[in-house]
């Protein structure tokens, strides 16, 4: 069972987004207007906490802190100044409520990534 | 000493002095080094070592947390070296042949005209050994004998080709800078600084409305941004909407200046001061009656006054985190302004 219920649809307004915690996995749901997102709480760039950096304005997510943005419509990246895609859960809504498609916790590879790596230097 | 940079777009050699970062080494000769506060608190100028010997300065800055220094990552802006280096920067970066903006560099300067603004805040200026050129809205990195480190900060005047440097500072508490500026530094004192750096940048040819929200000390761009605006009568057709937010109304400062520049430009300039810990009471300064007031934090001030007139403004932000968080937020959701169009310096 991977679809876990997040909360009700109705406790996040239109343009916000909440944080909330479901057996033991942080999760942040926003809806955009048309429909719902759940991903992360933090910003793929440094971490930021999105539940508060983040915010959503014309169907678009910016994490304030550097501008950093994702289309929520489409799931892809937005803007100029991003770098990284936001990893999103599948989200549906049943009964009133949103539920997130989520296997494990997703944890960004700040860590084990590495953009140093010879072949991104040497195949120009 | 050499450095070979390797990039994501190429390869680049430059000199670099034992006396001066990597980072300033690569900016001096015109390599688009990444970087934001040139300080050590952003984690912007991200590298790694190769090959050569090196040192952080500040191997605890904030921005360096984390860095995977075991494998020789580093912060440019900290990083001195004793020999030969291999470095490599995870980005794209190009050489800068022939672009008009000024080019960073070493300087000196001595200390003249330091003045107490209000109880916190002081103004002093730099009279340079060679005249400098900067964008308005640039700042410097500074460096004080006998104190570690350097601290950032934003230019006041702006003036083309210059040999003098303004600056503001807000005291805060153990501050070093701060301490030495409010209490030990004397007039003729010697000043080491590196610039200029920011792209958070007034330029008169984008033909575009202004709308500036600053905090604090963060006024500092902002009136060198006034100052260059004004002097070519920029705002005879196009408007400028500034917010200073401030405590109360005897922690304003510059306001004769701000007056001069409201007087000078006319209707299409308007220069509000946002009291946060005080009703103003009315709606314009007792002395300045070009200035108006507003009580609350500056970024709600600025919601009252552009509610439906933001037109397409460039943004300029500038003061303490929250506030620039706060004015970030209203730029984007209330003023639709695109990310593309929000100049700030990104110092956390």
């Amino acid at each position: 069972m991977s679809w876990r219920r997040i909360c009700d649809a109705g406790s996040v307004a239109e343009n916000q987004l909440k944080k909330f915690e479901v057996d033991g996995i942080p999760v942040i749901v926003a809806n955009y207007g048309e429909g719902f997102r759940a991903f992360p709480p933090i910003c793929p760039h440094m971490e930021e906490p999105l539940a508060e950096s983040g915010l959503i304005e014309g169907k678009v997510l910016t994490c304030t802190k550097h501008l950093w943005q994702w289309d929520l419509r489409t799931k892809e990246m937005a803007g100029s100044e991003t770098e990284r895609p936001m990893h999103f859960y599948d989200v549906k809504e049943e009964d009133g409520a949103i539920h997130a498609y989520i296997e494990e916790e997703h944890v960004y590879d700040f860590d084990e990534e590495d953009e140093m790596d010879d072949d991104d230097f040497f195949n120009q | 000493m050499k450095v070979k940079l390797q990039t994501k777009s190429g390869l680049f050699d430059f000199d670099v002095r034992a006396d001066e970062t990597v980072l300033a080494a690569g900016l001096r000769q015109g390599i688009t080094l990444p970087y934001e506060c040139a300080t050590g608190t952003c984690g912007t100028c991200r590298g790694r070592v190769m090959e050569g010997d090196a040192r952080m300065a500040w191997p605890d800055a904030p921005g360096a947390a984390r860095l995977k220094t075991e494998r020789g990552d580093c912060l440019l802006c900290q990083t001195y070296v004793s020999s030969d280096a291999v470095v490599r920067v995870p980005s794209d970066t190009v050489h800068r042949n022939g672009d008009a903006r000024p080019l960073p560099d070493h300087g000196r300067g001595e200390l003249t005209g330091i003045r107490r603004l209000t109880d916190d805040v002081m103004h002093f200026g730099l009279v340079l050994e060679h005249p400098v050129r900067f964008d308005a809205g640039q700042f410097v990195t500074m460096r004080v004998p006998g104190i570690a480190g350097a601290r950032a900060y934003s230019m006041v005047n702006y003036d083309g080709e210059t040999d003098r440097m303004d600056f503001v500072v807000k005291r805060k508490p153990g501050g070093k800078f701060c301490d030495w500026l409010f209490e030990d530094a004397a007039p003729g004192a010697e000043i080491g600084f590196f610039g200029p750096l920011g792209a958070a940048t007034f330029h008169p040819e984008e033909q575009r409305d202004i709308l500036c929200i600053a905090g604090g000390s963060g006024i500092a761009g902002i009136m060198s941004i006034l100052d260059h605006a004004t002097e070519i009568d920029h705002f005879a057709g196009h408007r400028g909407d500034v917010f200073f937010g401030v405590r109360t109304l005897a922690d304003c400062f510059y306001l004769d200046e701000l007056s001069d520049f409201a007087a000078r430009s006319g209707e299409n300039l308007r220069i509000t001061v946002a009291l946060s810990h005080e009703d103003a009471g009315r709606d314009r300064h007792p002395d300045f009656p070009l200035i108006r007031l507003d009580t609350g934090f500056v970024h709600d001030a600025a919601a009252r006054a552009m509610e439906g007139r933001y037109g397409n403004p460039l943004g300029y932000v500038a003061g303490p985190p929250p506030m620039v968080d706060a004015a970030i937020r209203l730029l984007i959701s209330q003023g639709k302004v695109p990310t593309s169009d929000i100049r700030y310096d990104k110092f956390g």
